[in-house]
Formats: C-alpha cells, sequence, structure tokens
C-alpha cells in the first residue's frame, strides 16, 4: 500500500531510495490492526443484514457517496446537467403552448353560451335568451349590438359582410337571413336594459311600488318585442343580469 | 525496489474488496464479511491515530454507517476505501468532539521516551517498534500529518483519495505525507538504512 506514495515522490527522495519504503513498511506493520474481532464483524454484518431488509440500501447516491473515478463522474454529471437542461426546455416550451391553447380556449368558450343562447331568437322568449346572455357574456353582448347597429349601415355593401365580425354575427343570428330579425331583437332588448339601468334604484331590491311601477313603464314605453318577460325576469330573479350588464 | 509486484498485488486486493463490495450491494451478507475482513486492518490503524484507544468503538460506529449507507456507495475497491475512510474520519471527529480530547493523548511523551534513541542501530528499532510505538510516533506528528501519512500509508489511499477524505487540495495532502514520513524518518534515526528490512516486513503484512 504505501509503494504507492514512494512510488509517486521517487523522484524526490532519490538520495534515500529505501527510506520511505522502510518508513511506511514499518507503519503498515505496526499500524495495521489485523488480528480480527469477530464480535465486531458480526456485528456489522447484523447492521448490514438489517439495513438491507429494511430496504436501506436503495437510497439515493449522494455526492459524498460517489468515489467513482473523476473522468467518469464528470461525464455522468454532465450527462445529468444536459438531461435536465432539456427537460427544463421542454417545461418551458409546454407551458408556454399551453398557454396559447388556453388563451384562445377561454375565449371561445366565453362566446360559445352567447351564441347558443342568441342563435334562435324566433325560438324562444326573449326573457331567457336576454337573460343568459346578459350574465354569461355582456361584451359579446354589446360587439353584437354595434355589429347590428352598423350592420344598418353597411348591408348594402357586399364585401364588409365577408369580414370576420360579420361572419360572427351571421352565426350567432343563425344564418344571413335571420340577422335583421336577430339584430332588432337584440336592439330592443339592449334599449330595454340600458332604459331600466338608468334608473336610480333597482325593481327587486325596493318595496316602493311607485318606484317598481316606475320600471315596469320604463320597459313597456321603450321596448317593443318581449320587454315584459325581460322586465318580470328583472323582478323575480333580482338584479344580477342588469347588475352585470351595467 | 520491488514496486511493480506489490502494487500489482494492491491492485489484486482492489479487485477483490471491489468484486465483494459490488456482491454485497446486491444484498450478498457474506461478501459483507469479506470486504470488512479486508477494510478493517487499515481503517482501525487510521482510527487509532486519530482516537487511541477507543479506535474499536469508533470503528464499530463507523461499520454500522457503512453497512446502512452502503446502497448509495458507487465506486469500486479503491472507491470503497475512500468512502469508507471518510465515514470514519467523521465518526472520529464526533468522538474527539464529545470527549473534547485532542488526538494526541498525554501518554505521548512517556510512549516517545520508551522508543529506542535516535543513535541505536536500525536493527533494535526495527525489532522493537511495537504497535504502540508507531502509534506514539504518528501520533506525534502534527494532526494533518499524521493523517496524511495514514490514510497513504495505513489506509492505502492515493492521492487524489486522501485529498477528498481530509477535504482538501491533493498537493497539500501530499506535501502533508511527505513531511510526515519525513520527520518519521528522522525521529527513528533511519539514515542510510539497506532494503532488506522492509522487504521482509513487507511480506509480513
Amino acid at each position: 500500500m504505501g509503494e504507492r506514495l514512494s512510488g509517486g515522490e521517487s523522484g524526490r527522495r532519490r538520495a534515500h531510495p529505501g527510506d520511505a519504503l522502510e518508513i511506511e513498511a514499518l507503519l503498515v506493520a505496526a499500524m495495521r490492526v489485523d488480528g480480527q474481532d469477530t464480535e465486531a464483524e458480526q456485528r456489522a454484518v447484523n447492521a448490514f443484514r438489517t439495513a438491507r431488509d429494511a430496504g436501506a440500501h436503495r437510497a439515493r447516491t449522494r455526492r459524498r457517496d460517489d468515489w467513482r473515478p473523476r473522468e467518469q463522474r464528470r461525464v455522468v454529471r454532465s450527462m445529468k446537467v444536459t438531461f435536465s437542461l432539456f427537460l427544463a426546455s421542454l417545461t418551458l416550451g409546454g407551458v408556454a403552448v399551453a398557454a396559447i391553447g388556453s388563451y384562445t380556449d377561454s375565449r371561445d368558450s366565453a362566446e360559445g353560451p352567447a351564441e347558443s343562447a342568441a342563435g334562435r331568437p324566433e325560438a324562444g322568449p326573449a326573457a331567457t335568451s336576454a337573460g343568459s346572455e346578459a350574465k354569461e357574456r355582456p361584451d359579446t353582448a354589446k360587439d353584437a349590438e354595434a355589429h347590428c347597429r352598423a350592420y344598418e349601415q353597411v348591408k348594402e355593401r357586399g364585401q364588409a359582410l365577408g369580414s370576420t365580425a360579420w361572419q360572427r354575427l351571421v352565426t350567432a343570428a343563425g344564418g344571413e337571413r335571420n340577422v335583421p330579425a336577430y339584430c332588432a331583437d337584440l336592439l330592443a332588448k339592449a334599449t330595454a336594459a340600458a332604459t331600466a339601468d338608468s334608473r336610480p334604484t333597482k325593481p327587486a331590491k325596493t318595496n316602493n311600488p311607485d318606484q317598481e311601477n316606475n320600471s315596469g313603464t320604463g320597459g313597456e314605453n321603450t321596448s317593443n318585442a318581449g320587454q315584459g318577460n325581460n322586465s318580470g325576469a328583472g323582478t323575480e330573479k333580482s338584479d344580477t343580469p342588469q347588475g352585470k350588464n351595467r | 525496489m520491488g514496486q511493480a509486484g506489490e502494487s500489482r498485488r494492491a491492485q489484486v486486493f482492489d479487485g477483490e474488496l471491489g468484486a465483494a463490495v459490488a456482491q454485497a450491494q446486491e444484498g450478498d451478507e457474506t461478501a459483507f464479511a469479506v470486504a470488512y475482513r479486508l477494510v478493517q486492518p487499515g481503517l482501525l490503524g487510521y482510527l487509532r491515530g486519530l482516537v487511541g484507544d477507543d479506535a474499536e468503538d469508533v470503528a464499530s460506529d463507523a461499520w454500522l454507517e457503512i453497512a446502512r449507507d452502503l446502497g448509495r456507495f458507487k465506486g469500486d475497491g479503491a472507491g470503497f476505501r475512500g468512502w469508507s475512510a471518510t465515514i470514519a474520519r467523521h465518526r472520529a471527529l464526533d468522538h474527539l468532539r464529545r470527549q473534547r480530547v485532542r488526538p494526541r493523548a498525554a501518554t505521548l511523551e512517556q510512549d516517545v521516551l520508551d522508543l529506542p534513541g535516535p543513535h541505536s542501530t536500525h536493527d533494535q528499532a526495527l525489532e522493537s517498534l511495537s504497535t504502540e510505538a508507531a502509534l506514539a510516533l504518528v501520533r506525534g506528528l502534527p494532526r494533518d500529518q499524521a493523517e496524511a501519512v495514514l490514510l497513504r500509508v495505513v489506509v492505502g489511499l492515493d492521492g487524489p483519495a486522501a485529498a477528498r477524505v481530509l477535504g482538501k487540495r491533493p498537493g497539500a495532502v501530499r506535501t502533508a505525507a511527505y513531511r510526515g514520513l519525513k520527520r518519521l524518518a528522522q525521529q527513528l534515526g533511519r539514515e542510510g538504512v539497506t532494503d532488506e528490512a522492509p522487504r521482509t516486513l513487507g511480506e509480513s503484512t
């Protein structure tokens, strides 16, 4: 064992070649304890058996437990670094892609209910579609309103109707033929809601019969189709749609 | 100087140890006992240099930890000696911290007095260098030199491994080992000796 030391340093100690070797051999002979203590060995083996049976030997290797030759360690470490960088880039890329997806998804899903609710204006009374539409997506409703108002002006020009916004409006109306009816319906409701909103107090929140009457008359005055249902829904179901609409 | 033969023997030793450790990691307790027998003599010698008479207790603690953590170890036979020496050293330092005893015990001076004088002949010194005297000599060295000498000579680690056990740079450990051995040589009065004696001792180990 000691020969490695003297081998490495023989150049320095050429003056006394036997010197270090001799000392090392002396030390090895004197310090190494060759008489075996079987009891101590048995304790160690017992500890080994206990650890093995308890599954402790499957523990992870820490850096201080890795005594492989340095080059080997470095290769393994660089492979680990490369792999984790690769994983990190995959993760970040995945998050980015997922974020894109969720953005468009949220727009699509938010528009969905409004379209479906407004898709059949002739099917049901205006109250249900107006209520759900206003509740789900007031902005879309306003977009549709704006489109409808603009539609009145540009409907003569064919190419404007080809744009995406118009396509959306047509889809919402459930066909190009339905657009005028859809828009009339929508604008009427919007006017009714705006009138109701402009009142200082909500009908549902107050017991004052005067104000309730006021809102009722306001609705009758300004809207044509389905206004009765609309104001009825407003009184019964509290003010959530109108509140949100504001 | 017969180094080729010696190092070949060391390689066989390490190869045997590496195989035993690998088998023990597979769960073979007989192989673990083989590894114990191969490592324990040097480990105990190192611990004696550190903690004196408590070496057996500290070694026992160290082996409990080695047995428990064997699954974590990665490396060959030489690596296993370095790894186990690191564990033993930590246990020894814990022990010393608990005891608040410096590694150089108070009995040192007297042991040195019992040594043959520097002018006695080399045959006399060889015959009378008992384990106790060698221990006293080593523990008379500065701590870093004593540890470097013990790890490299008695445990049989190479320079980088000894440095890793001690948490120092290889150059510093090499220097410390060199100085320690030189000092030991001076204390034993070994100047201009022949080659016969070490060969005999080398074969006896």
